[in-house]
């Protein structure tokens, strides 16, 4: 019989339905700096992306920066205590304008001023001022004072960034005319804000950079096939028997259920643990056995490294015993997928696989390869 | 960079550390912990320390000034000395990562060092 794969064969594209045939998405899509070029556009510059948490910009002129892909953007909340997001680009002649702030860390102005000549902006994006310098003529013998055009706040305002929510989860989408949020999240929009999230704090961040591919990450997550192998303090408290994965257009969710004991009453969920995966790169982890919950970012360096950027949020950020605990569990959670996905991303550079192929309970894999795949076709 | 450059020859079994985050990150070359140190304080607004750092030579510095640490170590690298070994000889009398680009960036800022190619250091 001949192999599933050679490694020097053509690929096929990722099979339309799971139960037909399982085709994975072709390994040189997590391999090939051209592709880590192309998800900049295609992916990254389509849908919607998370940008931060709006619990952490409570008052007027409340600020963060967040960079995705090449694209830097400040999101603030402006007078009328409205959330908006700008490129950190001056209008005057381009320079980034506001430093590095994470949400963790927020900055708070009452406009934003450009370090380079000065040109200032309201926090709804508005120009306010200028130096005297750009409304007078003084060191141009060929121009009269009289003669320098007035510069209109609003065309000469900063570009505003396409920006939305789900709760306090702020999105941002850098297409001119992008699909509606509502569009993308679909039911998943209701399923959050039945819940009540901007009621928790932030109370802890961890980045962590990972030498595999976003996308090797971004499957791990997404199916539990390796959980009985690979995280055996985790398995403990659940009945993965009567877990499930359920696939929507651009999400899924994996339903985890905890052996009874083990429930925390207060739990957001109770029993039941529900772990969110929201295309491209976002997720939401509801926690049973805990009153909080968390949220990753999975942020691409380049086709062979990404960022994992956990939040944790709880009632308090002064964490009891118990929530420190269970911090350090979902932190041990963290370690061994790392271990797996960089073990995983070694094989996948070697070329002895040049597709792989999914199982009947990966079929969240499948449709995170088919939306990429998707993706790239558009 | 090419192959046999000191640069390269300076790699090794190096390590950076976010205390914060109890992360580790194994460091090929001097000045990626610099482009690490960069990714992580953008995102987290922490500081980075050399947890150990692979690097010959830094025994030859013995100054706390980072002028006199990167006179010290022109001599190997002619093309400017990479700004990822400074951060390295200034850990060793304490100084995080953070710490040392800031002052260091405070030192160009006043024209007393300079960079011949980017990140890379020589005393004006
Ligand atoms: S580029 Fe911002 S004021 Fe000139
Ligand atoms: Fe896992
Ligand atoms: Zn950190």
């Amino acid at each position: 019989m001949t192999r599933w794969n050679d490694g020097t064969e053509q690929t096929a594209t990722v099979s339309p339905d799971i139960t037909d045939e399982m085709n994975a998405l072709p390994a040189k899509y997590f391999t090939d700096p051209a592709v880590h070029e192309m998800e900049k556009e295609k992916v990254f510059s389509r849908y919607w992306v998370y940008a931060g948490h709006a619990t952490t910009i409570e008052e007027p002129g409340d600020y963060f920066t967040r960079t995705i892909g090449d694209r830097r953007i400040i999101v603030t909340r402006d007078k009328d205590r409205e959330v908006r997001a700008f490129y950190n680009v001056c209008a005057h002649r381009g320079s980034k304008m506001v430093e590095d702030t994470p949400m963790t860390d927020p900055g708070n102005a009452n406009g934003i001023r450009c370090p380079y000549h000065l040109w200032t902006y309201e926090l709804d994006g508005n120009l306010r001022s200028t130096p005297q310098s750009f409304e007078t003529a003084g060191m141009n013998p060929d121009l009269e004072d009289d003669d320098v055009p007035r510069l209109d706040p609003e065309e000469n305002g900063l570009l505003e960034v396409h920006l939305d929510s789900i709760g306090p989860l702020l999105f941002v989408n850098f297409d001119d005319d992008p699909m509606a949020l509502e569009e993308q999240a679909g039911t998943l929009k209701d399923e959050l804000e039945s819940f009540p999230l901007g009621e928790y704090e932030h109370a802890r961040r961890y980045v962590s950079e990972v030498e595999c591919n976003w996308k090797t990450f971004s499957g791990n997550y997404s199916e539990c096939d390796h959980c009985q192998a690979n995280h055996q303090d985790w398995i403990k408290g659940i009945s993965l028997t009567e877990s499930e994965l359920v696939v929507d257009d651009h999400y899924w969710v994996l339903h985890y259920t905890h052996d009874e004991g083990v429930e925390a009453d207060d739990a957001l969920v109770e029993g039941e643990a529900r772990f969110y995966y929201f295309w491209p790169n976002f997720t939401v982890q509801m926690y049973g056995n805990a009153d909080g919950y968390g949220t990753y970012i999975i942020d691409p360096i380049d086709e062979g490294r990404f960022q994992l950027i956990a939040d944790y949020y709880f009632e308090s950020p002064d964490l009891s015993a118990e929530e420190e605990e269970f911090v350090q569990l979902s932190r041990q959670l963290q370690e061994e997928d790392f271990e797996l996905v960089e073990r995983q991303y070694e094989g996948m550079t070697s070329g002895a696989l040049a597709q792989g192929q999914l199982g009947p309970n990966e079929h969240t894999v499948h449709r995170l390869h088919r939306l990429a795949q998707e993706a790239y076709e558009a | 960079m090419s192959a046999d450059s000191p640069e390269r020859r300076e790699r090794g079994g190096s390590v950076v550390v976010c205390p914060d985050c109890e992360l580790r990150k194994a460091i090929e070359t001097p000045n990626e912990a610099v482009a690490f140190y960069r990714r992580h304080a953008a995102i987290t607004g922490h500081d980075v320390d050399w947890e150990r750092a692979d690097v010959d030579g830094l025994g030859a510095v013995t100054d706390d000034d980072l002028r006199t640490v990167i006179r010290t170590l022109e001599g190997r690298f002619p093309e400017g000395v990479p700004i990822g070994i400074v951060t390295a000889a200034a850990s060793r009398r304490g100084a995080t990562i953070g710490q040392t680009v800031n002052a260091i960036q405070g030192l160009r800022m006043g024209g007393e060092l300079y960079e011949p190619r980017d990140d890379h250091l020589r005393v004006t």
